[in-house]
């Protein structure tokens, strides 16, 4: 395995790159807001450093370590190079959030994780189905980036992204019953844990298994809606591991080429299942990639929720100005195994370590009690009122019972009765007069 | 009004849609400004707009995807893939994004995969395969092949207004090979119903594609001897018209299952297994099927005619079964 031993870099570069730094508001929206808590200039979301290839990293600190084999008495085993004494840096002050929206954020980040902590409880007490998929110390990416989007875009979550369902409306309880198998669930039962979504309201395609799938979708959402008129912005995320398939390419190639508004996150967790990032693929940053697709690339720091918002928010608006995707890498870690089953043993214990002290919430938290944008009684009290309603959820999805076996029958096919509308309203496309004649075909062709 | 090859009554089934209805259009490679690698969207592209006419990077996961995602607006995209032997490479997103989608979670996907599949012109491996099986064996989808130009027409007005996710398999053999006139307006075949494409009382032949020509072929020399063969053109190979399958073996009492697919795993099977649950009593002779040779399909011209079934096949058959 090779090495990938890099230069620590913590002074912050003040040359400036081409970021949307300057991004208008747009009617509708929360309008830029700079809070600063010293007036400093220095405290302004913008990137730090370019990467070896010219990509904008919004990172306070980059890690410097990297995963490596060795066979120890006849045993294979990962083990870490580098250096995992660097101080925790600060949360980077949001250039958009202001305090009740930063405040929400902190609130979706404790829903989240509590929900997953009652899930594991769940769990442990039998009465999951099958598998629990957890996106601890994931819980930023997922809400952060899922609250810069509007009402009328799209979101399309995978596995670990069960906060951005939250903040797209779904209650906790939902979830819940999706892994109990119950009929109150959003696909009654009919598939397990976040495998589920809405078109009516909440605009969320619900994952299949295969990973990268979501992407190309996400590309076809925006088309359809540019076809009716709007430009939105599409939402969806991939793994270290997922985004080495064929479909996440080609999805994202043809979102980029047709300048579609699809946000494509990639999340950096650095273990695919049991599988190191050093396995997965050669380069460093993900982000790179952008570079080929031909769009705008950044890397960003996904345990700081700040730079979650900001960045997502700012690909938001290039997508609503028709000026297509854009690639975010968030660099965070996986803190537990693929799944409730996988205790993890194959990742070296200091990542743990290192990553456990850059918690998103715990760092949030303390970024909010320091500017006073939260009491330590009102941290209590919104705690305490987010495991109220984790427990009421809980209750009402363990009182949902299991479906018919009948009703598995139905919706394979949807009935020709029903009229399904436009999402945006009637295409806005060229008229066409109803009496034009069709012409004759070419006769031209490879066969007789 | 002249007739039209059945290439023709496919451009013209999707022009009359799209003239329509706004929320069709056409996604795929090469179909806009090159009118598709068989000219059927021809013309389309000045006419419609470029908007409407969507041409793709060469990436059939993304046409599937893409079409599915348009779908979720409320869109009907029409996706063509070149030859439908390419569309194996979408099979992940048909197979599980798009069949699942309205059973899972309750979102409609009402959208049409076309494109040329077949063999007989030399086209080999995979120019020439007959995926059909691959979708009639996945739950949430339909599978349509038309045999005559009025049929494909009418199959495809009838999928593009279907709610549902529908592979139309276009018989490239028959594109310039075979012409019918039109019959007049807006006439949509209705999915899943067979058509008696010839009566008969001996043995039923039931078929669909490029063999129901094979048939008649066979049914000519046969009718020389008194052996009047009853073919039934299934036209949608998914939902089954079983009705069809079950009056005209309780008609014939004899049945041959003919179709251009590979033999193994191929619809023969499945209308066998079909005919023993519903029609058993009335057999005389045990259930035949003609097919393709269980290898892939050969490029030069004396094996693709080994691989093929032809009309001496059924001719011979027929024959057997009638002495039975």
């Amino acid at each position: 395995m090779k090495s990938k031993i890099e230069t620590k870099s913590s002074k912050k570069s003040s040359s400036a790159n081409g970021n949307a730094a300057g991004a208008k508001a747009v009617p509708g929206r929360a309008p830029a807001i700079h809070t600063s808590s010293n007036g400093g200039k220095s405290n302004i979301m913008q990137p730090l450093r370019m990467n070896p290839h010219g990509i904008p990293d919004y990172r306070a600190e980059v890690p410097n370590f990297t995963t490596t084999d060795e066979w120890v008495d006849g045993k294979y085993h990962y083990t870490v190079k580098g250096d995992f004494d660097a101080p925790v840096p600060a949360i980077r002050e949001s250039k958009y959030l202001t305090k009740e929206r930063s405040v929400e954020l902190y609130r979706w980040m404790v829903l989240n994780r509590k929900m997953e902590t009652a899930l594991e409880n769940l769990f442990k007490q039998q009465k999951v189905i099958g598998g629990v998929y957890l996106g601890l110390g994931q819980e930023g990416c997922s809400c952060a980036s899922a609250m810069a989007l509007s009402k009328t875009d799209w979101i399309a979550p995978m596995i670990r992204n069960q906060g951005a369902m939250l903040v797209r409306g779904f209650r906790p309880a939902e979830t819940m019953m999706q892994y109990m198998a119950k009929v109150g669930s959003p696909t009654k039962g009919r598939d397990s844990g976040s495998h589920y979504g809405d078109v009516h309201d909440k605009n969320c395609v619900a994952p299949i298994s295969h990973l990268g799938d979501s992407i190309p979708v996400c590309a076809g959402i925006a088309l359809g809606a540019r076809m009716q008129g709007k430009n939105i912005a599409c939402l969806t995320y991939v793994g270290d591991g997922g985004q080495s398939t064929g479909p996440a390419y080609e999805g994202f190639n043809f979102a980029c080429v047709q300048k579609l508004g699809v946000i494509l996150i990639m999340e950096h967790n650095l273990w695919a299942y049991s599988t190191p990032v050093e396995l997965q693929f050669a380069c460093r940053d993900l982000a790179d990639r952008a570079i080929g697709y031909g769009c705008p690339g950044m890397i960003i720091d996904g345990t700081d929720p700040n730079q979650v918002y900001d960045i997502t928010h700012e690909a938001v608006e290039r997508a609503y100005r028709g000026e297509g995707a854009t690639l975010i890498e968030a660099k965070m870690m996986r803190m537990k195994g693929h799944a409730m089953h996988d205790a993890a043993l194959y990742v070296p214990k200091p990542y743990f370590e290192y990553w456990k002290k850059r918690d998103c919430i715990t760092r949030f938290e303390k970024y909010l009690l320091d500017r006073g944008w939260l009491t330590q009684k009102q941290n209590e009290e919104l705690i305490k009122s987010v495991e109220d309603q984790i427990n009421k959820d809980r209750d009402l999805a363990e009182a949902s019972p299991f479906p018919n076996p009948e009703d598995a029958a139905t919706g394979v096919f949807l009935d020709n009765s029903v009229k399904i509308p436009f999402k945006y309203g009637p295409p806005k496309v060229k008229k066409v007069e109803k009496t034009a004649k069709l012409d004759e075909a070419s006769n031209v062709s490879h066969y007789k | 009004m002249a007739p039209v090859t059945y290439l023709e009554a496919i451009r013209q089934g999707i022009w009359e849609e799209m003239v329509r209805d706004p929320a069709v259009f056409c996604i795929g490679e090469d179909i806009g400004v090159y009118g598709g690698a068989f000219k059927i969207t021809e013309g389309f592209l000045n006419f419609f707009g470029k908007e409407r006419m969507v041409d793709t990077p060469i990436s059939e996961a993304a046409i599937a995807s893409a079409a599915f995602g348009a779908a979720l607006t409320g869109m009907r995209p029409v996706a063509e893939f070149q030859f439908m032997d390419f569309i194996s490479s979408a099979h992940t997103q048909i197979a599980n994004a798009i069949a699942k989608a309205n059973w899972r979670w309750g979102a409609p996907a009402p959208l049409v995969l076309r494109g040329p599949s077949g063999a007989g012109v030399s086209g080999g491996p995979f120019h020439s395969q007959n995926p059909e099986m691959w979708y009639a064996h996945t739950p949430g989808l339909k599978v349509l092949c038309p045999a005559t130009p009025t049929d494909a027409k009418g199959l495809i007005k009838a999928a593009i207004r279907d709610n549902n996710p529908c592979i139309f398999f276009e018989h490239k053999y028959l594109y310039r090979r075979v012409k019918e006139e039109m019959p007049e307006g807006d006439v949509v075949v209705e999915i899943g119903k067979a058509r008696v494409h010839r009566t008969g009382h001996s043995i039923s032949v039931i078929t669909y594609a490029s063999m129901v020509y094979v048939a008649e072929e066979a049914a000519k020399t046969l009718a020389q001897e008194g052996i009047e063969l009853e073919i039934i053109d299934l036209r949608t190979v998914a939902p089954l018209d079983e009705q069809a399958i079950e009056d005209t073996v309780k008609k014939t009492n004899r049945v041959i299952v003919l179709h251009e697919d590979n033999r193994t795993g191929g619809i023969a099977g499945e209308i066998a297994a079909v005919i023993n649950e519903r029609a058993f009593e009335a057999l005389d002779a045990p259930i035949t099927r003609i097919c393709a040779k269980d290898t892939p399909a050969p490029f030069s011209p004396p094996l693709e005619k080994w691989f093929l079934p032809n009309a001496g096949d059924v001719v011979r058959e027929a024959k057997r079964l009638m002495a039975y």
